[in-house]
């Protein structure tokens, strides 16, 4: 038996009879036990609340933003970030008596799904009143709570946030403090939520077979360091890494003993393109090994550099005064040093560089930030005040992993994540190790397949060839490989995906001729002939975009399909219409690059006027179908599945937490189906679902071109007959958790029953 | 291009010790490994979800006085874990089999051999769950989660050498008590 080497069990156990038992217990592992989702969002949200009451208790939010002892910490530049926001949400200053209300999640673009809706007042308030001066937009069934008189929680009874929504919430003049003062004027913030998780059934799909489907694992070394900070050799046969004592170590993946190159105090490793030269920190000064001739040289103006790293074997790197590079001759030959772009923070520090040296990500307080290094414009990701948490780059510089989401260099978010230790291969698949498992899913956070369970799987590091990677466990560093099976490969669709985001980041930047080239002649004529605007009028508000649905054509590998939802608002923060376009991608060959060649565009559609679907989930024996409102349930049977002659399908249909769900079905794959959704259909708030809304499904199975699971379907395209029907949102996504400790809910009748203040905001 | 994981605990730590409403981000890193520990110690979902509540609720409260002493923060939740079970454990006791909880690992040898060490793993982690409390939670958290000795003290309050010396007493007890054992090797 394999058992690993543990120093403290040489010396705790010592008789060899004893280590072997010791070895036997080692390789056995715990399953993942049952766990209910529902649960763990459950319960954090509990503790958040918990938090906010704590919070509360000690002040008002904003107040202790601004005293002293954490200006210190957050820093100035936070702080203007901060006062900022506060003026924003607030819409005004708070003098002469005036309510001031404020909320975190005011503007976020990215506003996590299970956590209520938190509004903040600088003055108690009187909690009836207020309540009913609640406006939601869109229409959500709630809850309150209330922390003291100036907190005010407002919880969905559906449990959570609907997904890739605008909120908009009001405060309007009804409101009443507790001294009997009137606000004067509605109060509103809106903010956007994030889209939801990319995971079927809330996990990834179990493993083939049981706990692994690993190949070749085999421990490397002992004890890497915390950051080990591992670095691949070009030819994916060495790592190079940091171990416990500050050592830079080398090991051969094959087998065979580390070699130390740098006997301690390092930090910051970054081996060269060519894999001929490693960087690194050390005793606060950054220094070059030529691992050919073993001579070191430091680097004029690299000290106290936090990130390094190399782009096309010229060396980068950050510290406190901004981001540097070094002259055409390259370090220690006498070229110089480059001024890329300034610390935008002087309380912040750099945290990492992007392997294409375009980007950085900075910490700033508890956010993040990403930099531009040529033009030094930042980006903060996530939430302002957050507890922002880096997570690397993909290979081309192009993505940034943090806070478990992916997101673009806009800061928009692209995908979630598994909660763990991402790495981006080079072929665009991305492991994400955890305390218990190690996953594997796309890069654009489909397709989770879980490779191995039962153990921890930290920090783990893709090797150049993208099928080898290592990582930590147990306090040793590991080697293994994913098997011909599950090799890591850039899907179909994921190199579509990259091209349709990368058109739709020109559009959004107005950058025409950079759109364009993302075009064929055909797709060039259709923009060219009146069809949808290339650059979308600066009138017209373009604020973000989001892939609704793709597909690669059945009939050929070649062909793939996106549904993209463009989002408009002008004139204030909030959103005002949506339009889709189907863009079909076409490349010659599997080696050539994708491009544009047809666009089909379906009309405006308002928002804010009635529900609207998000999301839709399909396998062979269910669909679900959430929107973004709380509906009346006496209405959802304006929802339909059709099959393709227009019959109901079988099965049955049930209603609840925004989500109307066919069960019972048996889909063919392949099969065409379609989901109608009628005006009849009403929110909790009276209003009707604009106008008739179609939406072509495939039945799941059928998209075996795109590599996907077979409980992995979502394969959505609008009907070239009917595209003025604008087509909805289809994700995998989880349940969504029903609400716990809420004795709220909706009636037959569509009214809202509630044990404790509650109803529909609208 | 890793984060570099300790300094991210210490700064997650620092963050919530000074706002709480930062703990989301210590939960989400630490929920799993507490759920399953305290899952493989109760052996029912209920209770293991009431023990981990309690775990969090404990620590979010506690934070502010949190010491940093060089431990991962785990080994604190852990700590509270513990003694969330042993206040359980006085009045209950686990009712599933235990038996069928542990298999073998990713970590092991081939395939067809680890199959053929299956059922002696199993015997022995059984025996494992008969082991005095303390030597039990010991050698869980040495073998199931990997856990450093001094993390263990910490959880458990004792110090490395007590840890040691019930890892000693347990797999020596286990030795005793499985009797032949296959050879390893």
């Amino acid at each position: 038996m394999s058992g690993r080497y543990d120093p403290e069990l040489e010396d705790t156990l010592r008789d060899p009879e004893l280590l072997r038992l010791a070895a036997m217990l080692s390789s056995a592992h715990t399953p993942e036990p049952p766990l209910d989702d529902a649960f763990k969002s459950g319960l954090r949200r509990e503790l958040m609340q918990k938090a906010w009451e704590a919070t509360e208790r000690r002040g008002s939010w904003w107040r202790r933003l601004a005293a002293p002892p954490r200006v210190a910490w957050v820093g100035a530049a936070a702080l203007v970030a901060l006062i900022a926001l506060v003026v924003v949400q607030t819409q005004g200053t708070g003098g002469n008596g005036e309510v001031v209300v404020g909320s975190p999640q005011s503007g976020g673009t990215a506003v996590q799904l299970q956590q209520p809706i938190l509004v903040s007042f600088n003055q108690p308030m009187d909690h009836q009143s207020t309540e009913q001066a609640v406006q939601i937009v869109p229409a959500t069934s709630v809850e309150f709570r209330w922390s003291g008189d100036t907190t005010l929680f407002v919880q969905p009874t559906s449990g959570n946030l609907a997904p890739n929504t605008q909120y908009q919430v009001t405060i309007g003049p009804g409101a009443l403090t507790k001294g009997g003062k009137r606000l004067t004027s509605p109060k509103e913030f809106t903010f956007v939520t994030q889209p939801t998780t990319p995971s079927p059934g809330g996990g990834p799909s179990p493993t083939p077979g049981g706990g692994s489907v690993l190949t070749g694992q085999h421990r490397l070394t002992v004890l890497p360091g915390a950051d080990y900070s591992p670095q691949w050799s070009p030819d994916s046969t060495t790592v190079y890494f940091v171990n416990a004592g500050g050592a830079l170590q080398s090991a051969p993946v094959a087998g065979g003993q580390p070699r130390t190159l740098v006997p301690d105090g390092v930090s910051n490793p970054a081996l060269s393109s060519g894999g001929d030269r490693i960087a690194f920190m050390r005793a606060g000064r950054l220094q070059v090994l030529n691992l050919s001739g073993g001579q070191t040289i430091g680097v004029a103006g690299g000290e106290s550099a936090t990130a390094v790293v190399w782009v096309k074997n010229r060396l980068y790197w950050a510290g406190p005064s901004g981001v540097f590079t070094t002259g055409p001759g390259g370090p220690g030959v006498g070229g110089g040093t480059v001024k890329l772009a300034s610390n935008p923070d002087p309380s912040g520090s750099f945290i990492s560089i992007a392997p294409d040296g375009a980007h950085a990500a900075f910490r700033s307080g508890g956010a993040i930030l990403l930099v531009d290094v040529a033009t030094g414009a930042t980006t903060t990701l996530g939430r302002a005040a957050g507890s922002g948490s880096f997570q690397g780059w993909s290979p081309d510089g192009a993505r940034i992993m943090h806070d478990g989401v992916i997101a673009d260099m806009n800061g928009q978010t692209l995908a979630r994540l598994p909660a763990g230790d991402p790495s981006w291969s080079l072929s665009g698949q991305i492991i994400v190790g955890t305390d218990s498992s190690l996953i594997e899913v796309n890069s654009d956070g489909t397709g989770l397949l879980q490779l191995a369970t039962g153990s921890a799987f930290r920090q783990p590091a893709w090797a150049p060839d993208s099928s080898t990677f290592v990582f930590v466990r147990g306090g040793f560093l590991w080697a293994a490989g994913v098997p011909s099976g599950h090799q890591p490969q850039v899907s179909t669709i994921d190199q579509a995906s990259a091209v349709v985001a990368a058109f739709m980041q020109a559009r959004l930047a107005g950058d025409f001729d950079k759109a364009r080239s993302f075009l064929d002649d055909n797709g060039k004529a259709v923009y060219a002939a009146g069809g949808p605007a290339l650059i979308p009028g600066g009138d017209a508000g373009f604020r973000r975009y989001y892939i609704l649905a793709s597909e690669v054509d059945p009939t050929s590998p070649n062909t793939v399909r996106f549904v993209v939802r463009l989002i408009f608002g002008r004139g204030g923060p909030l959103e005002r219409t949506l339009s889709e376009e189907t863009l079909t991608l076409k490349r010659v060959s599997a080696s050539d690059p994708f491009l544009i060649d047809r666009v089909t565009a379906g009309p405006v559609r308002d928002l804010g006027r009635g529900p609207v679907v998000v999301a839709v989930r399909i396998t062979p024996s269910r669909v679900e179908v959430t929107f973004d409102s709380d509906l009346r349930p006496t209405t959802i049977a304006g929802v339909l599945l059709q099959d393709g002659q227009g019959s109901p399908v079988g099965g049955s249909v049930s209603y609840s937490d925004r989500t109307v769900t066919f069960s019972g079905l048996q889909l063919s794959a392949g099969a065409p189906y379609r989901l109608v959704v009628l005006p009849t259909v009403q929110d909790v708030g009276n209003r009707n679902v604009v106008s008739e809304y179609d939406l072509d499904l495939v039945g799941p199975g059928a998209d075996v071109s795109a590599g996907s699971a077979p409980q992995t379907p979502v394969i959505v395209l609008p009907s070239a007959s009917r595209a003025h029907a604008p087509a909805a949102e289809v994700r995998d996504f989880p349940p969504l958790p029903a609400a716990a400790g809420f004795g709220v809910a909706l009636n037959g009748a569509g009214a809202v029953r509630v044990s404790a203040g509650a109803g529909v905001r609208t | 291009m890793t984060d570099p994981t300790r300094d991210e605990e210490k700064r997650l730590v620092e963050h919530a010790k000074r706002d709480p409403r930062e703990f989301g981000a210590l939960y989400d890193r630490h929920f799993q490994q507490i759920y399953r520990f305290v899952y493989s110690r109760v052996r029912e979902q209920t209770a293991a979800e009431d023990v981990t509540s309690e775990v969090f609720m404990k620590a979010l409260k506690a934070m502010p006085r949190y010491q940093d002493t060089g431990r991962p923060f785990a080994a604190w939740l852990y700590q509270i874990a513990v003694n969330a079970i042993a206040d359980r454990y006085r009045t209950l006791r686990p009712a599933q089999p235990l038996e069928d909880f542990h298999d073998l690992s990713v970590a092991g040898p081939a395939i067809e051999e680890q199959a053929a060490q299956r059922d002696e793993v199993r015997r022995i982690w059984a025996i494992v769950e008969e082991l005095p409390s303390q030597q039990r939670t010991a050698l869980v958290m040495k073998f199931q989660e990997d856990m450093k000795i001094e993390d263990i003290a910490l959880a458990m309050g004792k110090t490395p050498g007590a840890v040691k010396l019930l890892i000693h007493r347990g797999v020596s007890r286990l030795r005793d008590e499985a009797g032949v054992l296959r050879p390893l090797d």
